[in-house]
């Protein structure tokens, strides 16, 4: 496990280096997805401007659900955005093949090899988004609040990350894994808006099956005091399970690996 | 004079052709694509009818209107996106700007011819997503041919205006190397203000004078809203001559950005 870490950090120094290279780069990328953010922002700022709430749920609430949703995404996008490019970038040229001849396990390999700063972006976005939401809302930062956040933030990262990693999977069979990733990456859209504005069918779609819920909805009914039921306490156990099951199904896609031939 | 027109002709048609070929051949895309698209409807349907819940009219728009204009834009959405940033950067990097550059053709109306081929074979792709709305959310077309007309026409021209606009704004790209920053920048600011996610009427007037400002609204919210029933016909040849004014302006700032900002390029290897 040290071991890993301090590899971790081997590879992060070495990935800023290059990043480091083009400065300008690294600045515009790390504030691009900010600025997607601001165009979603804006239009739900545009249409809840004129109406007192969504569903019961007010502007700054809603704010609070997005906020989540975005510091869980910028988890994935910083440190396995690998996830989406271990099709073109990886496989199909043959690099995945050195993975498997290094000393240290090849799905790590894959994830450490890149870290993405356009991730950053995202991740201070969120972190304001729910700085903002809580201060207009009057919700006090108690300890045990900032832990739920802490938990609630890094379960929703880990949530992404497991089912980006079952989706990519299926690059070792495709050798293009983005248009599957795409299709359960673009259900997190969802988990933007309080759930309960949808179809019942939606809703558990989001909970149990492809659980987006956990990451935004959930945790900012339990901040809100909102009476949600025992499932605002179930974001790390959802999270666990998922990314257990995530690497079982990476190592049974792994198995069945067998090169591109490039 | 003939010949040479000819000539022109077979070498552009068959630019378009390879065009909507290449995009024809990555069905996984286009199955993956007609999911998102079909999730994101869902998202905005059921957030309008939320919006809707306690109200009748929202800046004059009915529910029905507002659906009806949304599901249009989100089937259309991919249209002010934009594919010219990138390859601006893929180019350069590549060097494959030296060759494009030698080429005995004109480089902007290759690329404009290569874009509209690919929106071309992209609507008719679409088309099963239209059906699709009209099944689930009862989206509603106009039986007048004449708003049909008018909303080809209103698309036509409003693609054209981004396109040049995009050129110009590409041309950032012999400057800064990152362009996937650069085209993610564009379409957050271009969708927004395009009226892909919001009406522009649902706007503060603060930022509809803004919107206005912008060519984005051309390629989008102008075009919809005759589709959509949001914009009368009489009103036609007063925004085609807007669109007109931005097209003949950009032509002439995009060329000329064009070969100011070409001699700057560096190429990065390839």
């Amino acid at each position: 496990m040290t071991r890993y870490l301090s590899l971790y950090g081997y590879f992060l120094i070495q990935r800023f280096k290059i990043l480091m290279e083009y400065r300008l780069n690294f600045f515009i990328g790390s504030a691009s997805t900010a600025i997607l953010q601001a165009a979603s922002l804006a239009t739900i700022w545009v249409v809840m401007r004129q109406i007192p709430s969504l569903n019961g749920w007010n502007f700054y609430e809603v704010i609070l659900i997005y906020g989540l949703l975005t510091m869980g995404e910028s988890i994935t996008h910083m440190f396995a955005d690998n996830l989406w490019t271990i099709g073109w970038n990886y496989i199909r040229s043959g690099d995945f093949d050195r993975f498997l001849v290094r000393p240290i396990d090849p799905l790590f390999h894959l994830l450490a090899d890149r870290f993405c700063h356009d991730g950053i972006g995202n991740f201070v976005t969120g972190a304001l988004l729910i700085g903002v939401s809580m201060y207009s809302l009057h919700v006090a930062l108690t300890p045990l609040r900032a832990i739920y956040i802490l938990v609630a933030v890094i379960s929703g990262g880990i949530i992404f990350i497991a089912l980006n990693l079952i989706t990519a999977t299926s690059a070792f069979w495709l050798t293009e894994s983005i248009p599957v990733t795409q299709v359960v990456f673009n259900m997190n859209e969802f988990a933007k808006y309080p759930l309960n504005i949808y179809h019942n069918a939606i809703r558990i779609l989001l909970t149990w099956l492809i659980p987006y819920g956990f990451v935004s909805f959930y945790p900012a009914s339990y901040l809100l005091g909102r009476d949600a039921g025992p499932v605002v306490w179930l974001s790390p156990v959802v999270a666990t399970v998922f990314i257990l099951i995530a690497y079982r199904v990476w190592l049974f896609g792994l198995r069945h690996y067998s090169g591109t031939g490039s | 004079m003939i010949q040479s027109l000819r000539r022109n002709v077979s070498i552009y048609s068959a630019i378009a052709s390879t065009a909507a070929k290449a995009r024809l051949a990555y069905n996984m895309w286009v199955w993956a694509d007609f999911f998102a698209t079909i999730i994101s409807m869902f998202i905005f349907v059921y957030f309008w009818r939320a919006v809707y819940a306690g109200e009748t009219t929202l800046s004059g728009l009915t529910l029905a209107q507002t659906i009806n204009y949304i599901l249009l834009a989100r089937l259309l959405a991919p249209l002010v996106e934009t594919r010219t940033i990138y390859f601006f950067g893929y180019m350069i990097r590549q060097g494959q700007i030296a060759v494009e550059l030698t080429r005995p053709l004109d480089m902007q109306l290759r690329v404009v011819v290569e874009t509209f081929a690919e929106l071309a074979t992209f609507l008719v792709q679409r088309l099963p997503l239209f059906l699709l709305a009209w099944l689930i959310f009862g989206l509603q077309l106009p039986s007048n041919p004449a708003v049909w007309i008018a909303f080809f026409i209103s698309l036509i021209l409003g693609q054209a205006v981004l396109f040049l606009f995009d050129w110009m704004f590409a041309c950032l790209a012999f400057y800064v190397t990152e362009t996937w920053g650069l085209s993610v920048v564009r379409i957050g600011v271009g969708s927004f203000f395009s009226g892909a996610l919001v009406p522009l009427v649902m706007m503060p007037g603060w930022l509809q004078n803004i919107a206005a400002a912008m060519p984005f609204a051309q390629a989008m919210s102008v075009p919809v809203s005759f589709l959509s029933g949001i914009t009368s016909l009489a009103d036609a040849p007063r925004l085609w001559t807007i669109q007109i004014i931005w097209l003949a302006a950009l032509l002439i700032l995009s060329r000329v950005i064009f070969s100011i900002t070409v001699r700057k390029v560096t190429v990065q290897g390839g």
